[in-house]
């Protein structure tokens, strides 16, 4: 049972990665931020620090949880599965004090918050970005 | 043997074993246990403090992840909970978690109060990071440990394990002293009793403890019981050798007191250190032995007659390891004198231990007994061997002080055997006796005399070599020797020869000295005797001359060098040759012709003259074998020694030669002296008898010059009698000689014997004896003697003579 598990688990990540686009950070092309390090867009995904350098607040827009690139998103962010993701966010969210990002129902509501939001921040897959988005961080390959 | 007081040690008595032994384990264990748990306190310690240690990380590693968020995100409230739940743990004291410049809590035990402050290396300190990145960090937590609450804890467990090895030890301890109680003090304990009242000598043994038979502690038994065995074996041993040496002291004491030897101990000073009874009585000294060191006696200091000898032998006694003795002389209180024999011998440690007798009684009779040596029982005078003991002190004396020249005189008595056999050995001694006497008076004190042998004295004139002092003693000598002696009334006369040698003029040792008196009194003799003679070198010469000659005779024997001679005798009544006097000549190889009066008393005394007698006899007896078968009846007479008689020319020897040449015994006449009757007359009559039943004559030959007893004329079986020459040689018309002549024939034929006239030399001599009726006549008017070879020529020749006496006779 369990190696059947493990089996379809191992097809599946193979077959995701074969299908996997590469995730992009990006931002409304109206906000002024042109390029963010790894470590302030973990801080903002992440809930430490949830603004851009230029002070401005910025919204953390996290795609549907069953969308594939929110899974390669944080594996690149971070080297977590979305269940560590999940768990971290566990903790945290009783206190009170920071929360999860803002969960879109799915792919376009998550460009539509995005185009809402000055302050949004995403990630996308490299060809869905277009001119209203700014790609402010990219993964090394 | 008496058993020892003891004192049996009880079994927990302060002395024993077993207490002893458990209080030194209880020591040691407590020491023991005492450093255990002060280790095991600090271990405790140690591993208390780990332990609390590792327990907070333990615990900081339980929240590790929720802190990393908790930091990462800075989040004070989920930090307040976190902080809040780790304070639950009783060892925390305070937390404190710090992110970046922030403290997100600080949490305090309501409880701890600022005296438990630890030192903050006690503190735990760890870093957080960020959950997403392990190097980077976001906060760290201070943990501060409750030091109180570890400490207590830490104190039960230390007080858990002094208790938990108080036990343990208590068991060991209690093991320790049951094991030893059982195993080894209790056997050792038996057997310390059973030794106490373990009485050896009766056989007494230790049992061997049940189950120890293996063990050391029946080794130990075996060993003491054979330690025992030894013991016991060793005294009787002792207590044997105790008992002999007891004994034997006994015995040595006992010897010691009671011995009839004197016995003493002496030291190498000289000092007596003890001795015994008979050591005191011999010396009149205690009995017992010196009283104390004080009373020691100095063994010189005694009355000795010479104290060196005593000091000399003592000294040799203790160079030499063997027993010295010496004979010494010692005066008593009383001045008694004793000789004593001591014998020293070395006992060691410088001391010598001695034995005396008193040996006075054997010194007195060896003396005696050496002065009968050298004395002569006869006349008190010493004797041959004194006299040479006395000559050898002398030359001893003058070798020491080169002075005491001597003279040494040999006396004899002339013709004393005479005297001796006609008057008799009684008669003889008072003779010497009286002489001894004599000789005493002539000479001066501290002379000496010596009788030698039977009539033979010596005398040593001390200090004096004067001849004509010497010669003057000899006369005196001579003249009292010469006075008449009176025995049983009868006056005997007689006289004596000296033989004078003197020292050191004549010679130097004994020997010589007294061969060269014999030379001289020989000589005296010789030339008559009642003289004296000084010895002369020329007399030595003399003596050596008789013996070269006696060798020469010895060897004339067997070179055939002794001829014989023949001299006519004339039967004066017939006027014809009868026979003849066979005599002796020596051609000897240098000297040419020896006469027999040269050699015969030489022969006689060395006794060649049985040889030569024997010799004499053969040759006489072949001539008259040759004359027999030249048809011629001659006779032939022999001269025959007294030294001849019995045994030397004894009747079987002259019946063997006479009969082997087959001669008439009637022809052959034996001419002896008046000498052979001196001798032993018994065995001389015997053998004159017994030639003369032979049928052999007997000459009696040179008849009146010597005793001429009458009596042995008619005692002896003679047949004729042989007138002497030097009556007839002498004889004139009217003197003695021819009147002695006259005489002895009358007598004679008056006896019934037949007359011989020697030394006829001139027709007048023939003239007077043929007028005197003599028979026969023997002399160098007829004849000398002459050799056999020429006997007829000369027998020719006096028939001649004889016819023109006869005529001349006639006429």
């Amino acid at each position: 049972m369990r190696l059947k598990l493990l089996f379809s688990s191992l097809l599946l990540s193979l077959l995701s990665q074969c299908a996997c686009a590469e995730p992009v950070v990006v931002v409304n092309a109206r906000n002024g931020v042109s390029q963010l390090s790894q470590d302030e867009v973990i801080n903002i995904f992440l809930g430490r620090y949830r603004r851009f350098p230029g002070g401005a607040a910025a919204i953390p827009i996290d795609q549907p949880e069953n969308n594939p690139l929110r899974a390669e998103f944080y594996r690149k962010l971070v080297n977590k599965d979305l269940n560590q993701i999940n768990a971290y966010w566990s903790r945290l969210i009783f206190s009170g004090k920071t929360s999860p990002p803002k969960q879109a129902a799915n792919s376009a509501a998550a460009i539509q918050l995005m185009l809402s939001n000055p302050g949004g921040i995403s990630y996308l897959e490299r060809d869905q970005v277009d001119s209203r988005f700014r790609i402010v961080m990219e993964f090394q390959p | 043997m008496k058993p020892r007081d003891h004192n049996p040690i009880g079994l927990l008595g302060m002395n024993g074993l077993l207490l002893r032994s458990t209080l030194v384990v209880i020591f040691v264990s407590l020491l023991a246990s005492l450093v255990a748990v002060f280790y095991t306190a600090h271990v405790t310690h140690q591993r208390a403090y780990e332990h609390s240690q590792r327990r907070l990380n333990e615990l900081l590693n339980t929240v590790e992840s929720t802190l990393q968020v908790a930091c990462f995100a800075k989040d004070q409230t989920l930090a307040g909970e976190l902080a809040q739940g780790l304070l639950n743990n009783s060892d925390l004291l305070a937390v404190t978690i710090t992110s970046e410049n922030q403290i997100l809590a600080d949490k305090h035990r309501q409880a701890a109060d600022a005296a438990n402050n630890g030192p903050p290396a006690l503190a735990l300190n760890r870093l957080i990071y960020s959950p997403f990145d392990n190097q980077k960090q976001v906060g760290h937590i201070v943990l501060k440990p409750d030091l109180r609450v570890i400490e207590v804890r830490i104190q039960d467990e230390v007080r858990f394990a002094a208790i938990q090895l108080s036990w343990q030890l208590a068991m060991v301890v209690f093991a320790v002293a049951a094991v030893m109680l059982l195993f080894i003090v209790r056997p050792i304990k038996a057997m310390s009793d059973r030794l106490h009242s373990m009485d050896p000598t009766t056989g007494d043994r230790l049992p061997i403890p049940r189950r120890h038979s293996r063990s050391e502690i029946g080794q130990l038994v075996n060993d003491i019981n054979a330690l025992a065995d030894r013991l016991v074996n060793t005294l009787a041993a002792e207590h044997h050798l105790r008992l002999a040496r007891e004994i034997d002291e006994r015995k040595y004491h006992a010897i010691f007191d009671n011995a009839e030897s004197g016995i003493f101990i002496l030291d190498d000073t000289g000092s007596l250190l003890s001795w015994n009874a008979a050591f005191g009585r011999l010396f009149e000294i205690s009995e017992t032995g010196p009283e104390n060191e004080f009373a020691w006696i100095k063994i010189s200091l005694m009355a000795w007659d010479n104290p060196d000898q005593i000091a000399s032998l003592s000294q040799s006694a203790l160079r030499q390891t063997g027993s010295v003795n010496d004979d010494l002389l010692i005066y008593l209180a009383n001045g008694k004198r004793r000789w004593v024999n001591i014998a020293l011998s070395p006992v060691g440690e410088n001391l010598l231990q001695g034995i005396v007798h008193d040996v006075t009684p054997h010194k007195d009779a060896e003396a005696s007994a050496r002065q009968l040596v050298v004395t002569d029982p006869l006349t008190g005078l010493a004797n041959r061997l004194g006299l040479e003991a006395c000559l050898r002190s002398q030359i001893q004396e003058y070798a020491l002080t080169q002075s005491g020249d001597f003279t040494l005189l040999l006396l004899n008595l002339d013709e004393f055997r005479s005297v001796n056999e006609g008057m008799g050995l009684p008669a003889g001694d008072s003779i010497l006796q009286t002489t001894a006497n004599r000789l005493l008076s002539c000479i001066k004190n501290g002379d000496s005399i010596a009788r030698l042998s039977a009539d033979s004295f010596g005398i040593i004139l001390k200090q004096m070599t004067l001849t004509d002092v010497v010669e003057k003693i000899c006369n005196r000598i001579l003249e009292a020797v010469r006075l008449t002696h009176f025995v049983d009334g009868s006056p005997i006369n007689l006289h004596a020869s000296i033989g004078i040698t003197r020292f050191p003029l004549d010679a130097g040792d004994v020997p010589n000295l007294l061969r060269q008196a014999e030379l001289a009194l020989d000589n005296a003799k010789a030339s008559g005797g009642n003289t004296h003679v000084f010895f002369d070198p020329v007399l030595a010469e003399t003596a050596e001359h008789q013996r070269q000659l006696q060798n020469d005779l010895r060897a004339a024997i067997q070179n055939h060098e002794l001829v014989m001679f023949y001299q006519p005798i004339i039967d004066l009544r017939t006027q014809r040759l009868t026979g003849a006097e066979a005599l002796l000549r020596w051609w000897h190889p240098t000297r040419g012709m020896v006469m027999p009066d040269s050699f015969i008393p030489m022969a006689e005394k060395s006794g060649l003259i049985i040889d030569i007698g024997l010799f004499a006899l053969d040759a006489a007896c072949r001539q008259l074998r040759d004359w027999q078968d030249q048809g011629l009846d001659y006779t032939l007479s022999l001269n025959v020694s007294g030294r001849q008689i019995p045994d030397g020319l004894s009747p079987a020897k002259l019946h063997e030669v006479i009969t082997h040449y087959g001669i008439s015994t009637s022809r052959l006449a034996l001419e002896i002296t008046e000498g052979v009757m001196l001798q032993d007359i018994q065995k001389s009559l015997h053998w004159l008898n017994e030639v003369h039943a032979m049928g052999l004559r007997i000459y009696l030959d040179d008849f009146g010059t010597g005793f001429s007893s009458l009596s042995y004329l008619k005692q002896f079986p003679i047949d004729t009698l042989k007138v002497d020459k030097s009556f007839v040689q002498d004889m004139q018309p009217d003197n003695n000689e021819h009147t002695l002549v006259g005489a002895i024939i009358a007598m004679g034929r008056s006896l019934g014997l037949q007359i011989v006239a020697e030394g006829v030399e001139l027709p007048s001599h023939l003239a007077a004896l043929s007028e005197m009726g003599c028979h026969f006549a023997q002399g160098y008017y007829f004849s000398r003697p002459v050799p056999a070879e020429e006997f007829p020529a000369t027998a020719d020749e006096i028939a001649v003579l004889l016819t023109k006496t006869a005529a001349r006779g006639l006429q």
